[in-house]
């Protein structure tokens, strides 16, 4: 036990991890991580690849088992914290094990929000066999277990938000038939506008996946086909599995028991620091400025923050810019800050442009030249350099936006006919060779020995021999 | 002097067989007297020497456009106090006056009071002898070179990883037998066009070639995969890579274990780099990126070169560890026709990191902190290991600290155009101004030696014979083919002529040949061995690979098959995670500076620029459609780019093939390295030449 002169940080999770490697780093400790889950932490953003096979399981590990020891930090995992005394400086845990700590970073994450769905958990509190979490690796586990002997071919999702459909996909790709359902008019609500949402659906339909959205899951039921979904809109969905994935929400609880500032999520200021000087609080769980995120990016942001902050360094969180991402063969998803609360903005202008054919749908929201928020469906060819625009503030030209959105690649070298090529040409680069002094020559070896053409690089060959191919017959007719 | 060396094998009776002068590939080359009286050079094919196989580049075939060359410097200049111009001088007079003056300021300010710079250009014999004037006859240990410009990231990573730097660690066209080469910022195509027929013949096998540029490139254009990374993000991209690789179980988990150490700590950093965070830092969207992984991970022979591209960077030694990393993950190296290289720039810039004239190395790349390593150098240069100085300051550190209250107040400047050539150049032309005296050896009036006091007039390739390291690690030989003109000495002459006027005790020949003999015994037991190469032996071999240790060994063509140069024999996976450029864009300064070079010059065109057979365009400002729209750029119009450090007008160039966040301007002439940003790597010490912010305006 490292003791009362200690950081301890609850949460096991990706933002925990990025605090402890931040204070490695800088030589602070002693640390005590308290995960609740049974594994070391992991990259819990990658549960739907490993599901949908892009990655295997060892690979989601952040850390090596070895790693937390040998830089001398305690990791518990299975340690699910149940109450936090601030006057004594004390956590204890659910098995009755006290931690004392003389700083504490709150680093909890999120709860899964369980739609009100009858059947779902059976008397006993477990969820119901044909019905699954999605959102530890636990969970992920019990789902290959559930998928391993072969015999499942359907599925239902509930929540059409991000990870929903990224599990409906990685389901697909598995080779299930997966339907979706959505209550909200559209998929992924809280990111997209009814358009884009529109346009997602229709993706998703044409690779196989069928989406009902304004549309609630009441109940679990038996039917002789298997399992049954009853919807709110009288379907009653046939399945052999149920895949919850509902949404989340900050977990407070142990800090609202403790007393300290709770909104939405645990309050903390620019320094990530709770309404107790010595706690702190990180990730999802965290309230900056009247939000919270459940994205990595900002979590990570934070912990760094955090880090040099209990470092001694004046660090200060000012928030984060966040691009959700869609991560699904195929399916191809991004939003840039939030397009929503943008375009309402006073000076906001929107350019997009939709192609109901392709299934396209992009939507950018330029504010002073900048772009302060995109969507992106179906077509991510400038991803790279819109997010850039995005992130680095760029103030863009008038005609820069429009331009952003219209499919032109960077030509390569035009295919001009060889015929057609002036004779000043150069074609040669490595030895300055124009396309006339080529087709003054008669033979390859005349072309390379007189102008040495060709013996640089080598690149124009190809070209020689057309010019030395279709060059007037003239010359040779008068010999 | 050694008469020049004919040799009747190569071809005509009269020809010399030799190099060209410029970059690192030393194509071979014959040059035979021709013209009235045979006086003037003209250049042959050697089609027998195996790295370009008779080709040539434009600078080649006009290599020796500088012979005869009305600004060919041919007698000493000295600075008239009175005047303030440069007037000519006897050579004894201006040696005298070098002589007498760096005593002076020694004698008043300490033995560092002096300081040397070198160039990646110079011979081995000429670099050789330069760290032994600074350590034996200055004894200053103010000495380095531009090498720090070039490949000195690659240099720092090669040692880490492998525990030796070679460049290529086998013959250049071990490449052909590759399935897929990855490059990694390298514009080979242009900058050392000859290289190209071995990606050609990669993919008439059916193999597959990547390359990696913001720039769209020649290269690009003969590639079979092009990515166009956010300047300053391709060590990131080598993670995304490694995660990837390591998620799909694409890791050679046996090799891994067998020959390497340190892998898991570099895969639970690349654990963190998953492709929609790789996406948002490098602007490479995740499906090219997975396509290079599939590239990668199906490939038997895969290999991975590196070149400025990811070397100029404040992380450029992280960035190639990566990348090392990316090809030890894969099982390459060590593995005929796969593995990791650099593609050298400079002439000798292989050889001239190896001998000495590098600020922390005494020759056969041996540290000079190592007291076995002073040990053995100093009996061969019959002194006394104590009186060898340390380590000294890297270039650019050398170069901010002249005049400076405790810096070198004069400076020796041999095979380099400084003002041209070193990054942030308005303040590095201050700190020239700023000495006591500098002295420039050149053959024509470089923007640097208008600044000198002391101009001293030197031989140029084709009238001196010494041997160059080629990027493979294959120690070659420039022969003489000419007679100098009258008046111009050869830079080993002007060595030995300073270090007898200082009084040193210790030898300094001029014939190269024995200067040659002395190298490889001072190299003798050190990294770079060179003990067993001598001049017959080049000749009859095509070149020698070194590690070369005695005059029965083979020399070393490839190296890794069994172990790495560690004392374990493993190499190591470096654990490096992207940090970011020095100064990333901004408000003020919005766009990407990346500088690089065309096909028709050589670096900062002291010579190419003189030479009329090549077109001398001028520097340009290559910008997108986009941006060149956003700031009313139009084409072959002038625009101003503009950074925290100085201002360059330059013709547009408006291209598609650029990334729209990024401008690209030539380092040849006066001008982009103004703008060009000072912060080092911290290992390398090299600037971050390739990436800082700037704003641009029509």
């Amino acid at each position: 036990m490292n003791g009362a002169d200690g950081i301890v940080v609850v949460g096991a999770g990706m933002a925990a991890t990025r605090l402890v490697e931040g204070l490695v780093r800088r030589g602070i400790g002693p640390v005590t991580v308290l995960g609740r889950e049974p594994d070391a932490p992991y990259n819990r953003i990658l549960l739907s690849a490993l599901l949908e096979g892009t990655h295997r399981e060892d690979a989601l590990a952040l850390r090596p088992a070895s790693w937390w020891a040998s830089h001398d930090v305690e990791l518990r995992t299975d340690a699910r914290v149940e109450a936090l005394d601030r006057e004594r400086h004390e956590v204890r845990l659910a098995d009755g094990t006290v931690v004392p700590y003389r700083t504490l970073v709150l680093a909890s994450g999120s709860i899964p929000v369980l739609p009100p769905v009858r059947g779902v958990v059976g008397e006993d509190g477990a969820l119901h066999p044909a019905v699954h979490a999605f959102r530890t690796l636990a969970d992920v586990r019990r789902l290959e277990a559930a998928l391993a002997p072969g015999d499942v071919r359907r599925a239902v999702v509930v929540g059409g938000g991000l990870l929903g459909l990224q599990v409906a996909r990685a389901l697909t790709v598995r080779g299930l038939v997966v339907e979706v359902v959505e209550g909200a008019e559209h998929l992924m609500r809280s990111q997209l506008g009814e358009r884009g949402g529109a346009v997602l659906a229709r993706d998703l339909e044409r690779r196989g996946t069928h989406s009902y959205t304004g549309a609630r899951a009441v109940r679990v039921t038996e039917t002789s086909e298997g399992t049954g979904l009853v919807l709110d809109n009288g379907y009653t969905l046939s399945t052999d599995l149920v895949v919850l994935s509902a949404g989340a929400r900050p977990a407070t609880g142990l800090a609202q028991r403790a007393g300290l500032a709770v909104g939405r999520g645990v309050v903390v200021d620019e320094t990530l620091t709770t309404s107790d000087a010595d706690v702190h609080a990180i990730g999802d769980c965290a309230e900056h400025a009247g939000r919270t995120t459940g994205f990595v990016a900002p979590a990570w942001e934070q912990a760094e923050t955090l880090a040099a902050h209990l470092a001694g360094a004046s660090a200060r969180y000012t928030g984060t810019r966040t691009v959700a991402r869609l991560r699904a063969t195929d399916l191809d998803v991004a939003v840039l800050g939030e397009p929503r609360e943008a375009a309402a903005e006073p000076g906001a202008q929107v350019v997009e442009m939709t192609n109901p054919v392709t299934c396209s749908h992009r939507r950018l929201v330029v504010q002073g030249g900048a772009v302060v928020a995109a969507e992106l469906v179906g077509d991510l060819s400038r991803i790279g350099l819109i997010t850039q625009h995005f992130d680095r503030r760029t103030v863009l030209g008038p005609l820069e936006p429009g331009a952003l959105l219209s499919a032109d690649r960077p030509s390569s070298g035009s295919a001009a006919s060889v015929t057609s090529m002036p004779d000043e040409a150069e074609v040669c680069t490595c030895a300055g060779v124009s396309a006339g002094a080529i087709r003054a020559c008669s033979s390859l070896e005349q072309a390379r020995d007189s102008t040495r053409a060709g013996t640089g690089c080598g690149g124009c060959a190809p070209v020689v021999r057309q010019l030395l191919a279709t060059r007037p017959s003239t010359q040779g007719a008068r010999s | 002097m050694t008469p020049p060396v004919t040799q009747a094998a190569a071809g005509a009776p009269d020809a010399t067989a030799t190099h060209c002068p410029y970059c690192s590939l030393q194509c071979g080359m014959q040059l035979v007297a021709s013209g009235p009286r045979g006086r003037s050079l003209e250049v042959q094919p050697w089609p027998e020497f195996p790295v370009n196989e008779g080709g040539l580049c434009r600078k080649g075939w006009t290599s020796t456009g500088l012979r005869g060359h009305r600004e060919r410097l041919t007698t000493p200049l000295v600075r008239d106090r009175a005047t303030g111009e440069l007037r000519a001088a006897e050579w004894d007079e201006a040696l005298d006056l070098v002589a007498d003056r760096l005593r002076a300021l020694q004698a008043a300010h300490g033995a560092d009071a002096v300081g040397v710079f070198g160039g990646g250009g110079l011979t081995n014999e000429k670099a050789y002898l330069l760290g032994k004037l600074a350590r034996v006859a200055l004894g200053t240990s103010q000495i380095d070179y531009n090498g720090r410009w070039c490949m000195s990231s690659a240099a720092s990573a090669g040692n880490q990883a492998f525990g030796i730097d070679r460049g290529l660690p086998f013959p250049l066209a071990d490449v052909e037998q590759a399935d897929v080469v990855v490059l990694v910022g390298s514009n080979l195509a242009e900058t050392m066009p000859p290289a190209a027929r071995h990606l050609d013949r990669v993919r008439e096998r059916g193999g597959q070639v990547v390359c990696i540029d913001p720039r769209r490139t020649p290269t690009a254009e003969r590639s079979d995969v092009v990515l166009q990374p956010v300047p300053g993000t391709d060590l990131a991209l080598a993670l995304g890579v490694l995660h990837l690789l390591d998620a799909r179980v694409a890791v050679d988990e046996e090799y891994v274990a067998a020959r390497t150490s340190g892998w898991e700590d570099v895969r639970a950093t690349a654990a963190g780099w998953w492709p929609e965070r790789v996406e948002r830092t490098t602007g490479i969207g995740t499906a090219e990126l997975h396509a290079l992984v599939d590239l990668l991970a199906g490939a038997e022979r895969a290999m991975v070169l590196t070149a400025r591209g990811a070397e100029q960077h404040s992380q450029g030694t992280a960035t190639v560890l990566a990348w090392i990393d990316v090809a030890l993950a894969l099982g390459m190296p060590g593995k005929p026709g796969a593995g990791y290289g650099c593609l050298t720039g400079q002439g000798n810039g292989q050889g001239g990191r190896e001998h000495g004239q590098k600020s922390d190395q005494l020759p056969g790349y041996r540290m000079i902190d190592d007291p076995a390593a002073r040990e053995h150098v100093a009996a061969v240069w019959g002194v006394d290991p104590a009186t060898l100085p340390g380590k000294g300051r890297s270039a650019y550190e050398l170069l901010d600290a002249l005049g400076q209250p405790d810096g070198p107040r004069s400076l020796l400047v041999f095979g380099s155009n400084i003002v041209v050539s070193a990054p942030r150049a308005t303040h590095v032309s201050e700190r020239l101004a700023a000495l006591d005296l500098l002295v420039v050896c050149d053959m024509v009036m470089s923007e640097t030696a208008a600044l000198a006091d002391v101009v001293l007039p030197v031989t140029q390739w084709a009238e001196e014979t010494g041997t160059m390291t080629n990027l493979e690690g294959r120690v070659i030989l420039r022969r003489q083919a000419a007679s100098a003109p009258a008046g111009v000495r050869s830079d080993l002459q002007v060595i030995a002529g300073l270090a007898e006027r200082l009084g040193s005790t210790a030898t300094f020949p001029t014939d190269p040949e024995e200067v040659f003999a002395e190298l490889a015994r001072a190299s003798a037991g050190g990294k770079a061995d060179y003990a067993g190469i001598d001049y017959a032996r080049i000749t009859a071999e095509h070149g020698v690979f070194w590690p070369c240790p005695d005059h029965e060994h083979p020399g070393t063509q490839r190296m890794f098959a069994d172990r790495f140069a560690h004392a374990d024999g493993r190499a190591r996976f470096v654990d490096v995670d992207h940090v970011g450029t020095a100064e990333p864009t901004d408000a003020d300064f919005p766009v990407h500076l990346t500088t690089g070079r065309v096909l028709a010059q050589y670096q900062s065109g002291a010579q190419t620029r003189r030479v009329k057979d090549l077109p001398d365009t001028g520097p340009f400002v290559e910008l997108h459609p986009m941006l060149a729209g956003r700031v009313g750029a139009r084409d072959g119009e002038p625009v101003c780019v503009r950074t925290r450090r100085g201002t360059m007008t330059a013709p547009a160039r408006v291209v598609g093939t650029i990334r729209p966040d990024t401008v690209f301007v030539p380092f040849h002439w006066v001008g982009a390295n103004r703008l060009t940003n000072d912060a080092l790597d911290p290992s390398s010490r090299m600037p971050e030449f390739k990436v800082c912010a700037a704003a641009v305006s029509a």
